[in-house]
């Protein structure tokens, strides 16, 4: 018995309460007879804490790494290697644990290691010194479900029915339960699950109908028909996009200093349309990663490479773009990382991992697949996608087809691409050598008196046309393009007659010219007096040829309408567009993390320990995307599981959500998490629905949470699943909840960002004028995803109740109980308003005396019947408010401002009263 | 309130106590019960150093934090956003009023890249007087009279470095250690580590002032990845003096207090039937919550500081300013705050209009800032809360000796580039030396020529004078322990008394 627990035993227990060590002393008397020493749970936990620092990845202390079997058998600066395997007594290794001498005996300058320590290690250098990879980096592979013989099921629930257990999760958690000496709680009451299922799964509680269908049925299929209901409704999308937002680090504003708008809000949409329409996992990476990769991509698969694209940009002035745009793709890296592989590649920047077998150079492979993109921190954060309004498009279909008729489909999609993204072009910062010019507030090139300018490497073969997208322009003045120097062959010439153009773009026929040639342009003004005066400014170039059909009637109506599509101003969003090939970059290993200091140059590559990049496969974020949701990759599925089991259980399977790797926490249940997995990518084909589905059906989801003594003691942090999950509701669930309690919540989807009621003054950003303008009408009562999220001056409810800044991926929000939360939820207007119309709404949905409105507003917000003992308090301060009411007529009008009732005011406002403090209930803010 | 409620928090720290392991408190502090019973209200992750039965309780199952004694008890840091000149203020070059005009040696600007300076640039001289002040001899320009009187009291840090040469980044890298987004800021480190010494007031506030957030935003007193409830909490001089203090309106103090009274009530049933320790930290809060709707206005309040001192830092009741700001800071470590961050914007003197010349601009913002910072260590020594209270003035980086030409053009006014080499700030109180200087630059002001210390040396140093070691002051995140101090820092020894 002893000795296989040894082994079975698993990793959290043993550094769990004072229980657990006692039982860890109980191994070591059996460790002679254990079964071979395992390298994952045994040995490298050791490793990890006591050597690993000084012996790893980055320091190799005495010319030892502890990083793979193959660098500790190699020899040291003593000239031998540090273990002999299979013999720890000639094993350095082995005796510089136990040297009676300080200076030599290691841990350095630490004391030494525990004595059953030093015996696992030995033993295992006696047994051969086996290396074994770590868990989270091995393939996902097929797992039995523990068999659960009927006596160990024979947990009655409540009614005395049933036998514990509705499906195959429940029987890897009850195996662990029973290891543990311990029971599951009862299931928990129909109407606590129903507010559970709903809050987890449309972060609302239920719609009316499908609340009432699921309390009065008595049918088994009762609870499944109610999770297939809230899994259809739009709530969901919208609920779960929240957890996805975090990850992509989405926001409204671009970061730094000024802070300024951005619209990225499609993305956002995308995201919950994705998540509405279940989209399979593994397409819902694809298309973000390489949406613009794909044959012909979809609008919305452009939108989806928005992901990329949320990466903080800096307009402040005398910033280097370029050190910006590197800062920016260093980001995607390791945002890739954290949020799809849960990994954490931010390390290996500097230098090798100093914990997980990943290389220094392996994170410039992988920044190559993300260096090729257009964007460079421009201020107009190009490129992005132009979403015309439904006429605009139809005319560009037209024009399309047209071209597609008189020249060709290749033209036609050229010309379409360019309508629809200004790609590809130069833009204006791309330029060098300036005299008697400037990047203008450092964004915009100018030209004054006698300027100049040089843009690099445009390959001219087959180009006729330039089109410049012009700012201002100044009588008078001629603007000339050259190759092979300022006084070399001119290939382009303008000259302004007005101090304004008709339309803000410059077209400027080019000489046939052929190759690829640095491009010399200058700018002169006779008209001009002042040499400071910057006359001619613009923000990008685009080389092109003659508008096609020559010949054709309709081309002078098509042109028109080309220059007017060109013009119109659709909305628009960020997206990820790969660089045209005369114009890649190539990837350097960064000295240090220097991006300044480059060393050798790589080729695209995913790391090696982890799954073979796919035969076949494009060596670009296409390719790179394969890899990801290959099967054979280890880490995708395993951290999307992870990460939802996490929003409906409080906690994940492997607790640190955003590192699976060997400095994260070890899995409570790896055989679930692997079952999870492998489902997940199998049977369940990537369906997230489908997933969540099983997780809240199971017996393990539906516990009640009441705590006692004895699981308080044997399960403090619910680690084993002894109970239901007990766990504060998130920012957007508290805002979205109070608002469909009262009735005011907007049920309008998508669209620009909105703002509710915000306090005076939080947005005070220097260079920017912009300002919270409380949204119109039932706008500002819409769900809290829609509200604008300012990186510098984050909603302060939301960032209060723990929402991440959305600055960088955060893949996990720590959950907070603070008293400026109470304050927020006692006296912010906005949650004010609604406890307004929920006592509104109270009265007039139910006429007669406080008490029972009381309970009916009770049962409207937390879903339950109140008990005597609360009734009592509320009554109580329903009185005791009326009296003061009543009393003071000006104040119960301040209350009760904004509302439809005009009659008994201070019954309105003392029912306001209480209404505010259900709302402020512990059981209120908790699911 | 019932007299027994006050207990509620220790009960919920003893729960917590016995559940947990050293190292899963660690871990998880800030999460949940941990969060309440010890976040910046109360005490910090570590413990406190005043005598509090909950945080005694946390210290013996927490490492023992601070690491050693430490000199402060709490800090005040004066940052006037945008750069100050310190060729105006302290760094005194004779050497360049005579290059006044000159065209910039090209080995100045060599490979160099700046901010807004184009070409060549030419060299600008000092534009205002300077005196040596005190027994000290500290050099102090005539646009700071007062803080000239106290120059006794300071040490002088004239060869700080950065390595940001834009406001956003450069002020994440002083208050974050990290130049991009997304790191705690100091006062969330400290506030983390050694909680608030009062337990009606947040542990970390914010004043700012010149009309706008810093350019880095509130990122400079986010907590990162550490807990929400390290952030610093801006106090506000308009409106409520923290978000959503105030009960709504038409909601009566009483009503209010029956309100949270009642709520607590169905809270202890609630804890009776789930027997959830989050439960019982929820009550506290509330209860907290409340004490802070009178403790935060209070303490917001400077109309009851007597007229002295109110001439002694040129305050006025009612207006929001960087002088009331400062009041209120000496008022807000004397109960007991922790970390008191005042941001002043203003101070970018590029010369590209009147408000960034030398001659006008900085004049208006040293006659702005000048008297009350003076007051403030006056006020403390006098108050004897000098020796425990860091105050450190500092911007973000220091400017050119060059004139700023952007886009390669001349300026209208006098004015200075970004400059990252070498600048001034300085520290007083918390024992650091008085009237000491540290570090010295080149006869233009330009490299650093002994002393050269990094914006990490100085996080280093403050968080030694509070008693960390910044090297071991680490929280684990993305798999790996982070510091303020990043990878660097070393504690500038010289400059503790």
């Amino acid at each position: 018995m002893l000795i296989s627990t040894t082994k079975r035993i698993p990793k959290w227990i043993l550094i769990g309460s004072i229980l657990c060590s006692s039982l860890f002393v109980l191994n070591q008397c059996s460790l002679n007879n254990s079964p071979k020493i395992d390298f994952n749970t045994q040995v490298k936990p050791i490793l990890n804490k006591h050597c690993i620092h000084c012996h790893g990845g980055v320091k190799q202390s005495g010319g030892l790494s502890m990083m793979t079997r193959e660098k500790l058998l190699t020899p040291t600066d003593d000239g031998k290697p540090a273990i002999i395997p299979g013999s720890p007594s000639s094993s350095e290794f082995i005796r510089r644990l136990t040297a009676e001498d300080e200076e030599e005996r290691m841990p350095f300058e630490e004391s030494s290691l525990a004595k059953k320590e030093i015996d696992i290690l030995t033993q295992w250098v006696k047994e051969g010194a086996e290396w074994g990879l770590h868990w989270a980096y091995q393939p996902v592979e097929k797992v039995d479900i523990p068999t659960v013989t009927e006596t160990a099921l024979g947990v009655v629930d409540n009614d005395s029915k049933q036998v514990w257990g509705n499906n195959d999760i429940d029987r890897f958690i009850f195996k662990k339960l029973k290891e543990n000496e311990l029971t599951p709680s009862k299931m928990a009451d129909k109407r606590a699950i129903l507010r559970r299922v709903s809050l987890d799964l449309i972060g609302l509680p239920a719609p009316k109908e499908i609340a009432n269908q699921f309390l009065t049925s008595n049918q088994s299929d009762a609870y499944e028909k109610l999770i297939d209901q809230l899994l259809a409704l739009p709530a969901y999308g919208e609920k779960w996009a929240s957890m996805w937002l975090d990850l992509a680090r989405y926001a409204d504003t671009k970061g730094f200093e000024r802070d300024a708008g951005r619209d990225i809000y499609a993305y956002r949409d995308y995201v919950i349309k994705a998540f509405n329409q279940d989209l399979p996992y593994d397409q819902f990476i694809t298309e973000q990663l390489a949406g613009d990769l794909l044959p012909n991509p979809t609008d919305a698969q452009y939108i989806a490479t928005g992901f990329h694209r949320n990466t903080t940009t800096n307009d402040e002035g005398g910033t280097n773009n370029e050190e910006y745009r590197v800062a920016a793709v260093v980001d995607r890296v390791n945002t890739t990382g954290t949020a799809i592989l849960g990994t954490t590649f931010a390390c290996i920047q500097c230098h090798g991992h100093p914990y997980d077998p990943f290389e220094h150079a392996e994170y410039y492979q992988m920044m190559t697949f993300f260096n090729n993109t257009r964007d460079e921190d421009t201020h107009k954060d190009y490129p992005l996608l132009r979403m015309y309004r439904p006429t605009d498009s139809l005319k560009l279909i037209e024009l399309t087809n047209w071209v597609k008729n008189v020249e060709s489909e290749e033209r036609a999609n050229e010309i379409k691409h360019f309508l629809k993204t200004w790609q590809p072009t130069i833009n204006s910062i791309d330029t060098d050598s300036l005299v008697n010019a400037a990047l203008y507030d450092t964004k915009y090139l100018g030209f004054r008196q006698n300027g100049q300018a040089i843009i690099r490497n445009v390959t001219l073969t087959g180009k006729t046309k330039l089109i410049i997208k012009v700012l201002n322009v100044r009588k008078g003045g001629q603007f000339s393009i050259r190759i092979n120097g300022f006084n070399g062959s001119e290939i382009a010439k303008y000259q302004f007659f007005k101090n304004k153009l008709d339309q803000p773009f410059l077209e400027i026929p080019l000489t046939k010219t052929v190759g690829k040639h640095d491009l010399y342009l200058q700018y002169k003004n006779p008209l001009q007096q002042n040499p400071n005066a910057m006359d001619f400014r613009m923000d990008w170039f685009y080389f092109t040829k003659d508008f096609p059909g020559e010949n054709d009637d309709e081309n002078a109506s098509y042109q028109k309408q080309y220059w007017e599509l060109m013009q119109t101003n659709p909305s628009t969003t960020l997206i990820t567009l790969e660089n045209p090939a005369e114009r890649s970059r190539t990837t350097a290993v960064f000295d240090r993390g220097n991006w300044q200091t480059l060393k050798e140059e790589v080729a695209p590559m995913t790391p090696k320990v982890l799954n073979p990049f796919p035969e076949n496969a494009p060596k670009s974020r296409l390719g790179l995307a394969q890899w990801i949701t290959d099967k054979k990759n280890p880490l995708t599925a395993r951290t999307m599981v992870n990460r939802l089991w996490e929003q409906l259980f409080g906690q994940g399977l492997v607790k640190t959500v955003e590192d699976l790797g060997t400095q994260g926490d070890a899995p409570t249940h790896p055989k679930l998490l692997d079952w999870l997995a492998y489902q997940y990518m199998n049977d369940f084909g990537w369906s997230t629905k489908r997933l969540l589905k099983e997780m809240v059906l199971s017996a393990t989801y539906q516990q009640a949470t009441n705590v006692s003594e004895e699981l308080l003691l044997k399960d403090p942090y619910n680690e084993l699943y002894s109970r239901g999950a007990r766990v504060r509701l998130s920012a957007e669930q508290i805002r979205d909840q109070a608002l469909a309690i009262s009735g005011l919540l907007s049920p309008k989807m998508y669209g620009p960002p909105v703002m509710p009621h915000q306090p005076e003054g939080v947005w005070s950003t220097p260079y920017n004028n912009s300002s919270w303008q409380l949204s119109e009408g039932s706008d500002k009562y819409r769900r809290a995803i829609y509200t604008y999220m300012k990186r510098s001056a984050p909603y302060p409810i939301m960032e209060t109740f723990d929402v991440a800044t959305r600055d960088v991926c955060s893949a996990r929000r720590i959950r907070t109980n603070t008293p400026l939360q109470a304050l927020v939820t006692l006296n912010d207007e906005g949650y004010m308003e609604a406890a307004k119309h929920f006592a509104e709404r109270i009265k007039a949905e139910l006429a007669g005396d406080s008490k029972a409105q009381i309970q009916y507003g009770y049962a409207l917000a937390l879903g339950r019947e109140i008990d005597e003992r609360r009734l009592t308090v509320f009554e109580q301060l329903y009185q005791t408010s009326l009296v003061d009411f009543q009393k003071d007529a000006d104040a119960a009008k301040n209350i009760t401002e904004g509302l439809i009732i005009k009659e008994d005011l201070a019954e309105t406002a003392a029912m306001i009263i209480v209404a505010n403090a259900i709302m402020n209930l512990d059981e209120f803010m908790m699911k | 309130m019932s007299k027994k409620s006050h207990q509620l928090p220790e009960e919920a720290a003893k729960k917590h106590a016995q559940l947990n392991t050293r190292r899963l408190f660690l871990q998880q502090c800030g999460l949940g019960v941990a969060s309440m019973a010890i976040g910046s209200v109360l005490g910090g992750c570590g413990g406190n150093t005043s005598v509090n039965s909950t945080n005694e309780i946390v210290k013996k199952i927490t490492n023992n934090l601070p690491h050693f004694a430490p000199k402060a008890k709490s800090v005040i840091f004066l940052h006037m956003a945008g750069a100050p000149s310190q060729l105006e203020l302290f760094d005194y070059k004779p050497a360049l009023a005579k290059l006044h005009g000159q065209e910039c040696p090209t080995s100045l600007i060599a490979g160099k890249k700046f901010a807004f300076i184009r070409g060549v640039p030419t060299m600008l001289g000092p534009q205002a007087n300077f005196q040596q002040r005190g027994q000290s001899g500290a050099w102090v320009s005539d646009l700071l009279p007062h803080l000239a009187e106290v120059a006794d009291e300071i040490t002088f840090l004239k060869a700080i470095h950065t390595d940001q040469f834009n406001h956003a980044p450069a002020q994440l890298l002083m208050h974050t250690g990290g130049a991009r987004l997304g790191r705690p800021s100091m006062g969330s480190w400290v506030t983390y580590g050694l909680g608030s010494e009062n337990e009606n007031l947040p542990g970390f506030m914010v004043l700012t002032s010149g009309g706008y957030n810093p350019d880095a935003g509130k990122q400079v007193w986010g907590s990162g990845f550490l807990p929400s409830v390290y952030q610093g909490v801006q106090c506000r001089t308009k409106g409520d003096p923290v978000l959503y203090l105030s009960d709504p309106k038409g909601m009566n103090r009483d009503i209010r207090k029956a309100s949270i009274d009642a709520i607590n009530q169905v809270n202890k049933l609630t804890h009776q039937e789930f027997q959830d320790p989050e439960t019982l930290a929820r009550i506290a809060q509330y209860e907290m919550a409340f004490r802070m709707q009178i403790a935060v206005p209070e303490v917001m309040n400077i109309k009851d500081e007597p007229d002295y001192i109110h001439k002694m830092y040129g305050t006025q009741i009612g207006q929001s300013s960087f002088a009331n700001n400062v009041l209120l800071a000496r008022k807000l470590v004397e109960k007991g705050v922790r970390f008191v961050q005042l941001f002043d914007w203003g101070w970018d003197t590029h010369g590209v209009s009147s408000d960034t010349a030398l001659d006008i601009g900085l004049v208006d913002k040293c006659r702005a800032t000048d008297q009350p910072v003076a007051a403030l260590l006056k006020d403390l020594k006098q108050r004897g809360l000098l020796e425990e209270t860091l105050v450190v003035w500092a911007g973000e980086f220091g400017r050119t000796p060059m004139q700023e030409n952007r886009n390669g053009v001349g300026q209208s006014f006098m004015g200075r580039d970004h400059h990252t080499d070498a600048f001034t700030i300085w520290m007083a109180g918390g024992g650091i030396k008085k009237g000491y200087t540290h570090g010295a630059t080149d006869e233009l002001g330009y490299n650093a020529v002994s002393g050269a210390q990094s914006i990490f040396d100085v996080q280093a140093t403050i968080l030694n004078q509070l008693g960390f070691d910044h090297e071991k002051f680490t929280y684990q995140f993305q798999g790996r322990p982070f510091r303020l101090t990043d990878v660097e820092g070393e504690v500038i020894r010289e400059v503790i008394s």
